[in-house]
């Protein structure tokens, strides 16, 4: 009975593994590359938000939360 | 059950990744800059060697790059060698890389296109150095970028595994 178990338990977790792949340091080139990063565009963004700021003029005004309107 | 719990022990020791005071792993690489050139470990037994499995994607091994320059400058190649093995999916990019850095190829550096030696080292991270003595067993293994305080300590090692 319990030998089945274990067979049983080891089908179930290798079945699990083939959906689980684990990517190695080594594998990771093409994760480190800028087009794979969360905010691709960042320099771009920095600058986007700049040029906002300017044209609001206002302080932290690139958010929702504050609006922009510069009567915070 | 217990016959069980014994081979599953085994079979976790057997597929371990080497660790330090185990003998370093044998390969046989291409040089980067010549593919018909080739070095095994064999060739470096009688040295000191410090073998860096790096990539030139990965910021700390760029980092570390002109230390190790420096730190070669400092020993003559036939008693202390750093061999670089690349893993990058072309070459050009270490090249490119050392092109910058090792300008006059100081550094011993061979190219790793299948990753062999990282998946025989197991490496949990990039890059990683192995600190191997003239008997080609492992004195120390360092996972991470070595800063200039790690290449302090490495030097003192080098320096009582020189026997000076």
């Amino acid at each position: 009975m319990i030998r089945i178990g274990l067979v049983l338990f080891t089908l179930f977790f290798m079945g699990c593994s083939e959906h689980l792949v684990r990517v190695m340091p080594y594998e990771k080139e093409y994760f480190s590359q800028d087009k794979m990063s969360l905010s691709p565009l960042g320099e771009r963004a920095e600058q986007e938000g700049h040029i906002f700021l300017i044209r609001e003029a206002s302080a932290g005004g690139e958010s929702a939360f504050q609006g922009g309107c510069g009567c915070r | 059950m217990k016959n069980i719990f014994i081979g599953l022990l085994l079979a976790i020791n057997l597929f371990g990744a080497p660790r330090e005071g185990d003998s370093a792993v044998e390969f046989q690489l291409p040089d980067l800059y010549e593919q018909n050139k080739s070095l095994s470990m064999k060739e470096l037994k009688g040295k000191v060697v410090l073998l860096n499995l790096w990539a030139s994607w990965c910021g700390g091994c760029q980092d570390e790059m002109p230390l190790f320059v420096e730190l070669q400058k400092e020993y003559p190649k036939d008693k202390f060698e750093i061999v670089l093995s690349s893993i990058d999916n072309m070459p050009e990019g270490a090249k490119g890389f050392l092109g910058k850095v090792d300008k006059d190829k100081v550094l011993t550096s061979l190219y790793d296109e299948d990753k062999t030696l990282p998946k025989a080292y197991r490496c949990p991270g990039m890059p990683s150095s192995f600190l191997i003595g003239k008997d080609g067993k492992i004195v120390e293994v360092y996972i991470g970028s070595l800063d200039d305080d790690a290449i302090v300590e490495l030097k003192a090692k080098i320096k009582s595994l020189l026997g000076k």
